[in-house]
């Protein structure tokens, strides 16, 4: 008996599930629509009223449920008066097609929900959830999260680094596209730190973690994206608040149409009523309520997976409109690392003298030195150097008396100096004997893709583009020159700076951008319409002051960020447009007793499933070419 | 205290603000929010997690079939 039982149970949850009550709804459901058209109505009738109970059992139950919580508007409801009244005004055939074809529609929008969603996850995958511990000499696979923080871990070739740690001994190249959207693999060796959601893509690795794996780099990036859901953008919150007055409104118009025209004498009763049950039909927003958030959602998941995390949907917006764009300098439209910035020779090609210079400077360890013996490349031994402190080296190179160092060395050796120049770091001259050479300027080194990333910003429509900075007006003004920005404001202090961006804000047009990295740049990253922090350089309180972070720290990711934000914002705006149109259009159509059932049916699961499927467009958004 | 739980099962968003909506009404619960594409509930509460767990599990059962919570 118990058997008996089981089975049953079995039989009925296998008919419960959507496909086989939409493919037996159908099996009913044709012959029936096909006997209606050689007028054979009876039977039709009986076909038809099979499906209905077939495909809409489960929702009238639901709908009764419903109205238990005080829910009357909700869509089963709606849907089951809709085939109830269309019975009851003896048009079975449209009575099934309502039902069964509203499942067809939940269906396939379900499908494309959970596909979407797939594909989210997939994109945020980057947390693994184990890990291999080094315990008393065994390796153990464990929880990430059961990892204490200074532990051992060993990571292999194509795994992801679980928790945040530093290596303690091995090589490996490591790929961090998942992290900074950067695809270029970069070599790491012992005591280099890593972040966790980092695939090791050759090598063994032996490291101690740093953090717990729940406070590490792939976690709180996936906390980030999460609760950027929460801040939501304002077509989202024109959607939540349209979708409540909607289906109250379209219930209430549904009464008006069927109660006015046939008081005053212009349709029959049963016309006025299969008019307002094509009204019932089309009465649930769903498909905006969903594909605005998936579009906002897809868009902010496009934009994580190239390393730009945007905190919120309601940056969109204020992006995508943003005229004005203010760079702090260091760390930001530089690298923050000294190189050589400008070679100025005296009678010679400034190859030559930055030879000369790295040769006569062969032994020393001084960062601009190491600076100097990077951008020479290859560098020839001196005969004899000798260091003066503080003052620069003296050498022999092939033969002649190359003294290279400050102003101080120039004058203990009689050169003279000639011409004027300036760098950040410092500037180192040289001398053959007393004769004066030329100069090497040392500098904060500008990114190299900081002029492209400026010339984008103004094809995308930026109009003033401005440098705020606590330097030196020397060096503010060659990093203007050398990005191409329209103004620089130099050697301000951190509260000068939040008040010409406060300036900036009053004056530009549409919306102002603050782009920057330091602690100092937090109030103005908080202030400015938009604030964007460098996530790997950036200090702790620019990230959590700022609405969307660069992971890589490329500015070129700047336009970017402001493309995905206009695609995106484009498709849910589409979606909007698209949905109230072929709804007000249906219920227009209906109200004139043009449209049908059929229609209205399209009108409502059709156009949630197109929205949804446009709105996943948004998780694919190609880079620029 | 605030806790978050995985919820699945949840296939339309007016669904998830429902139910949401029903885990607030609930006595110890001062809110709870769903957020649909993560599939994340979080819920603030005075009751112990095992207990809300419970509570919150029954609430769901009752709205539709096949909802789990999942801590």
């Amino acid at each position: 008996m118990n058997k008996f039982k089981k089975k049953c149970k079995k039989i009925f949850a296998f008919l419960k599930k959507e496909p086989v009550r939409i493919a037996l709804g159908l099996l009913f459901f044709l012959p029936g629509f096909i006997l209606e058209k050689c007028e054979l109505t009876v039977l039709s009738r009986i076909l038809c009223l099979i499906a209905l109970v077939i495909a809409g059992l489960p929702v009238l139950v639901e709908a009764i449920k419903g109205i238990f919580h005080g829910e009357l508007l909700d869509e089963t409801f709606l849907m089951s008066i809709a085939s109830i009244g269309a019975i009851v005004l003896g048009e079975y055939t449209e009575a099934a097609a309502v039902m069964i074809f509203y499942l067809v529609g939940e269906y396939f929008e379900h499908r494309a929900v959970r596909r979407s969603r797939g594909a989210i996850k997939s994109l945020m995958d980057i947390r693994p959830d184990e890990a291999t511990v080094l315990r008393g000499g065994r390796e153990e696979r464990v929880d990430a999260e059961e990892v204490e923080v200074g532990e051992s871990i060993l990571i292999r070739s194509g795994e992801r680094v679980p928790i945040d740690c530093v290596i303690l001994s091995g090589n490996a190249d490591l790929d961090t596209s998942a992290l900074t959207g950067e695809s270029v693999p970069r070599a790491v060796r012992p005591g280099d730190p890593l972040d966790s959601g980092a695939v090791v893509l050759s090598g063994v690795l032996t490291c101690k973690t740093l953090r717990p794996a729940d406070e590490s780099a792939a976690a709180r990036i996936l906390e980030l994206v999460e609760n950027a859901n929460e801040r939501k953008s304002k077509e989202e919150n024109f959607i939540t608040k349209f979708s409540r007055v909607y289906t109250p409104s379209v219930v209430v118009g549904a009464l008006l149409v069927a109660i006015l025209p046939p008081i005053f004498g212009w349709t029959e009763w049963s016309e006025a009523i299969y008019r307002a049950l094509v009204f019932l039909v089309v009465s649930c927003p769903c498909a905006l309520v969903i594909s605005v958030p998936l579009a906002f959602f897809g868009g902010i998941g496009c934009a994580a997976s190239r390393g730009i995390l945007y905190k919120g949907g309601n940056t969109f917006s204020a992006i995508a409109h943003a005229k004005t764009f203010a760079f702090d300098k260091t760390g930001t439209l530089t690298t923050g690392r000294f190189a050589v910035s400008g070679v100025y020779p005296v009678g010679m090609d400034e190859k030559e003298l930055l030879a000369l210079a790295a040769s006569a400077e062969y032994v020393s360890l001084h960062p601009i030195a190491l600076c100097i013996k990077q951008a020479a490349g290859e560098v020839a031994r001196p005969d004899e150097s000798r260091e003066v402190p503080g003052k620069g080296s003296i050498a022999t190179v092939a033969g002649r008396q190359i003294a290279v160092g400050n102003r101080a060395l120039m004058r203990q050796i009689g050169a003279q100096i000639r011409g004027e120049h300036t760098a950040d770091a410092g500037i180192v001259y040289l001398a053959d004997g007393s004769e004066y050479l030329g100069c090497i300027a040392v500098s904060d080194e500008i990114k190299p893709e900081a002029k492209a990333a400026i010339a984008q910003l103004r094809q995308l429509g930026a109009e003033k583009t401005v440098i705020l900075s606590g330097d030196r007006k020397e060096n503010v003004e060659r990093v203007k020159k050398a990005v191409g920005l329209d103004a620089a404001e130099a050697e301000l202090l951190p509260n000068e700076k939040y008040e010409r961006l406060e300036r900036l804000i009053a004056e530009g047009n549409g919306k102002t951008v603050y782009v920057g990295d330091g602690i100092n740049d937090a109030p103005s990253l908080a202030r400015a319409d938009v604030g964007v922090a460098m996530g790997a350089i950036g200090s702790d309180s620019a990230i959590e002051a700022a609405d969307i972070v660069i992971m890589s720290d490329r500015l070129d990711k700047l336009p970017e960020a402001i493309r995905v934000a206009r695609k995106t914002l484009r498709i849910a705006k589409e979606n909007i447009v698209f949905a109230l149109a072929v709804k007000i259009g249906v219920l227009i159509l209906g109200a004139l007793g043009i449209a049908n059932m059929w229609l209205a049916v399209f009108a409502d699961v059709g156009v949630a499933v197109i929205a949804v499927l446009n709105a996943m467009r948004a998780m694919r958004i190609k880079k620029a070419g | 205290m605030k806790f978050k739980f995985n919820v699945t099962g949840l296939d339309c968003p007016n669904c998830a603000a429902k139910l949401a909506a029903r885990m607030e009404k609930l006595d110890g619960v001062d809110s709870a929010k769903i957020n649909f594409l993560a599939e994340k509930l979080t819920v603030e509460s005075e009751l112990p997690e095992e207990k809300l767990l419970v509570a919150l599990q029954e609430i769901a059962d009752d709205f539709e079939d096949g909802i789990k919570i999942l801590k």
